[in-house]
């Protein structure tokens, strides 16, 4: 039977196209993508990181709320340039509590990794209420409602971080129970600016060579 | 016994309102990168939160709304029976357009998933599900009841459009719900991108490249009254291009924290893809030469056939940018964004724009309403689709340069904001080509609504055919 | 009208293409004279701007200039020569190739000068090259750009003798040559910049 006369058969069948489809389409994914997901080692926390602090959390949430990973990469690459640029190149450890992963895939503003520490509170309240008021030649748009809008006005801190739990972040039940107090006369501008400054800690955290 | 065509229109009518809609957030938020005051302070209106509209719009309303519309009108006609529960085709309609409206009201109001072109909810990702799975149903449906004996090739790709995306989509949004608008997901870190890119680069490849060739393999053919070229190199380059494309996900990833051996092996699978890719534009360039005697003067074809250029770009630049000496210049920069344009715009647009010039106004039983404003169209895409890539280019290749520039020192040349700074003319020109791109899409509508405003009442019934024996 | 092809006609091939056309569909030029009397000179244009605007101004892609050393510059410009002639000929042998399936004029020569035409425009618009600008670049080779398009969909039928669509079909199918090729030309240079030819670059 020559190889057309068995496309024939495929060809005649739609239950028969159906399952080659699913199963030619299957084996990338089954060698490349399964291995990398079901290995423990690539999903485990570098030694120096921390779980996000609830207010950390609630300002990655309005990060993703506000698609700010459609301009801002979170991950430096191994080059000269890069590491010039930013600081220490990323590591796989460094990002076992992102759900999801933030990387972003375009550069309009610059990349976020190392920010943690770079700035004041200060300078990161005025930049995100009007950046050109810091960075005169920037296009980022400017975020006023963030001061206006408490921090978790949803009241929904403690199901997310349940939620999170679920999946094997290292929250305990009391952290859970005193993450509203903690959140408590926090603004949407407090909570970004926290996990702003969250970003690249644990690559200070950690002993340098 | 008639075929069902009415869901044909409302869906090629949904499709173009979402291509006008769409194509106007992408002109916006263009605008924006110019003029970044132009959101007022208004959340909605805000970059992050239209660009993700613009994107959901175009690549869900416009993009599969037409893949639905041209699958339903050519599944029943190679099958020669009328589509299989109309019912629940009808259901796949209603839910499908309810959950673009609702899903991007959602974006609007923030509630994003933080996946690229995952964006919408869990409770969307369910409706994408069902309404999918009923997509599916309907489609393999109809093939089981066809009155020929062999499956048509446009149908293995529309086959493999449904199939493989039911599973990208299932596995990518497994997530943990926290709340009706919040869920985190499953994957977490490096292990999430490598899932996300998997997903995303099939969404390319199934939906914008073989779902969009499905279209291609019925419409071509049948604009040009030609059978296809070769039917033994459509059979291989189908095959090929379902196994290869699933590999090439991680050259999203190059030189990111996830293993070098997937990125080389996802660098090479996309080095081999070019192979299968071209060969399909072989076959329809082929297809097209060998009726280019009998051809008619007709708006349609001109937009297919240079839909079928740009798909020649598309899929040579994919593979060049997957290569790591070139793609450590062109990650993150403005490339990337002309590179999917050229496909999005040049390809998967012009194509759609060109089936729908043919099918509307048999849809209708009548002629185009005006072909000169169908004329007026194609150049205004052309110049667009020129403008916005070359202006992408242009800030693709200096700001990869630039950014990565050394002065004699041995410490970076350029500081982060002056070259941003730089952009800005770049993406004044990308807004102009963006707004010839969408003014072309706006006189097709008015074209096709006045086209249909002459409709008379068509109903076609299949060819009287016996049923093939032996058909399981 | 007969066609002298040769540098001084460069005035009556930019502004009455269609006359140019016309004539072409009833004379048929010598390849060689094509080549050597017009399309090498104005290939030449490009990279002259380009070496001259390069040495005096630098780079400016928006930042401050970024000057290369002399004979790196030699070096890009004759690459740039190389590349052009490269894609002229490539294309216009491709055209020939491709007329047998679309029943056009095989003749190499209509081909040569079909290319030639259509080229003219943007090498007479990379006089821009002599003020390296990136922006002011793209800004004036675009339209250059989309005219010399126009003139390859208007003037393809008249001198290959082929119908207006196949006319189309073909011009199209150049198209895609024409846009791969030049991604092609953006792949090559970003890889060479990376291996060392061109400014310094750390990775």
């Amino acid at each position: 039977m020559n190889f057309l006369s068995l496309h024939k058969r495929l060809e005649r069948h739609s239950g028969l196209l159906i399952f080659g489809i699913l199963v030619v389409s299957s084996i990338g994914g089954l060698v490349q993508v399964l291995p990398i997901v079901l290995d423990d080692a690539h999903g485990a926390p570098s030694a120096g990181l921390a779980v996000y602090s609830p207010l950390e959390l609630e300002g990655r949430d309005i990060y993703i709320r506000e698609s700010c990973s459609t301009c801002h990469t979170q991950q430096v690459r191994p080059l000269l340039a890069e590491v010039k640029r930013y600081g220490p190149y990323s590591r796989t450890g460094e990002f076992a509590y992102d759900r999801p992963f933030l990387w972003g895939s375009k550069r309009t503003g610059p990349d976020l990794a190392r920010v943690g520490g770079k700035y004041s509170d200060a300078w990161h309240h005025l930049h995100l209420l009007d950046p050109r008021a810091v960075v005169p030649a920037s296009i980022m748009p400017a975020y006023p409602w963030l001061a206006q809008r408490d921090a978790d006005h949803g009241r929904s801190i403690a199901a997310r971080m349940r939620a999170l739990q679920m999946l094997g972040h290292p929250y305990t039940n009391e952290d859970i129970a005193a993450a509203p107090v903690q959140l408590e006369g926090m603004t949407e501008l407090d909570a970004v600016t926290a996990y702003l400054q969250s970003l690249g800690r644990s690559m200070h955290a950690e002993p340098q060579p | 016994m008639k075929y069902e065509d009415r869901i044909v229109t409302a869906f090629t009518g949904c499709s173009v309102l979402w291509a006008v809609l769409g194509m106007l957030a992408g002109v916006y938020v263009a605008a924006e990168l110019v003029w970044p005051t132009i959101d007022f302070g208004l959340p909605g209106l805000s970059f992050g939160r239209l660009r993700t509209l613009h994107t959901t719009l175009v690549l869900f309303g416009f993009g599969v709304s037409g893949l639905i519309a041209t699958a339903f009108y050519s599944v029943q006609r190679t099958s020669h029976v009328r589509l299989f529960a109309p019912g629940l085709a009808w259901f796949v309609f209603y839910a499908w357009q309810l959950t673009i409206v609702l899903g991007g009201v959602s974006v609007m109001a923030g509630w994003n998933a933080g996946k690229e072109y995952a964006e919408l909810e869990w409770p969307f990702d369910l409706a994408i599900a069902v309404a999918w799975v009923s997509f599916g149903v309907v489609f393999f449906g109809t093939i089981a009841r066809r009155r020929m004996e062999a499956i048509y090739i446009s149908n293995w790709f529309y086959g493999a459009l449904i199939i493989v995306v039911a599973m990208l989509h299932i596995v990518n949004s497994l997530a943990v719900p926290a709340t009706i608008g919040k869920s985190y997901s499953l994957f977490a870190g490096s292990q999430d991108a490598i899932v996300q890119w998997w997903y995303g680069h099939n969404a390319v490849g199934f939906l914008l490249t073989g779902g969009f060739l499905g279209m291609l393999y019925y419409f071509l053919p049948k604009q040009a009254e030609q059978p296809i070229w070769s039917y033994r190199l459509s059979i291989v380059a189908f095959w090929a291009f379902v196994y290869t494309y699933i590999w090439a996900g991680p050259h999203h990833l190059h030189y990111h924290s996830i293993p070098e051996w997937v990125q080389s092996l996802g660098m090479v699978m996309s080095l081999i893809l070019l192979a299968p890719s071209w060969a399909t534009m072989v076959n329809g360039i082929m297809t097209v030469s060998a009726a280019a005697k009998k051809l008619r003067s007709d708006p349609a074809l001109k937009f297919i056939v240079l839909s079928l250029a740009f798909y020649g770009l598309a899929t040579f630049e994919g593979p060049m940018l997957a290569i790591k000496s070139v793609n450590v210049f062109s990650h993150f920069t403005e490339w990337t964004i002309g590179h999917v344009h050229s496909g999005a715009l040049g390809w998967n647009a012009l194509i759609t724009f060109g089936t729908f010039y043919f099918l509307v106004p048999r849809l209708a039983g009548t002629q185009l309403y005006s072909a000169r404003m169908a004329n007026i169209h194609f150049w205004l895409a052309l110049a667009g689709v020129l403008l916005y890539v070359l202006a992408m280019w242009g800030a693709g290749v200096s700001q990869g340069v630039l950014w990565l520039s050394l002065d004699e020192l041995g410490e970076v040349r350029f500081s982060f904001n002056d070259v941003m700074a730089a952009m800005k003319p770049y993406y004044l020109l990308r807004f102009i080509g963006g707004l010839l791109f969408l003014a072309g899409a706006v006189l097709m509508a008015f074209n096709l609504m006045r086209t249909f405003a002459g409709r008379r009442t068509v109903e076609i019934a299949p060819p009287a055919v016996p049923a093939a024996r032996g058909l399981k | 009208m007969p066609v002298k092809f040769s540098i001084f006609s460069l005035a009556t091939v930019l502004f009455r293409p269609k006359a140019v056309f016309d004539a072409l569909a009833v004379n048929e030029p010598s390849a060689a004279k094509v080549f050597f009397g017009f399309a090498l000179w104005i290939g030449v244009l490009p990279p002259l701007f380009a070496y001259i605007g390069t040495m005096n101004f630098g780079w400016r892609l928006g930042v401050e200039p970024v000057f290369l050393p002399q004979h790196m510059v030699l070096a890009i410009s004759a690459a740039y020569f190389a590349a052009l002639l490269l894609g002229f000929l490539s294309s216009a042998v491709i055209a020939r190739w491709m007329a047998i399936t679309y029943d056009a004029s095989q003749s190499l020569g209509r081909c040569f000068a079909l290319m030639a035409i259509v080229g003219a425009p943007l090498a007479v618009g990379s006089v821009i090259h002599l003020y390296p600008h990136a922006f002011i670049n793209v800004l004036v080779l675009v339209p250059t750009l989309i005219w010399s398009m126009y003139l390859l969909y208007r003037g393809l039928p008249v001198v290959l003798q082929t119908g207006p669509n196949r006319g189309m079909l073909m011009a199209s199918a150049l198209i895609a040559y024409l846009l791969v090729a030049a991604v092609s030309l953006l792949g090559v240079t970003v890889a060479l910049w990376g291996s060392g030819l061109g400014p310094l670059i750390g990775y």
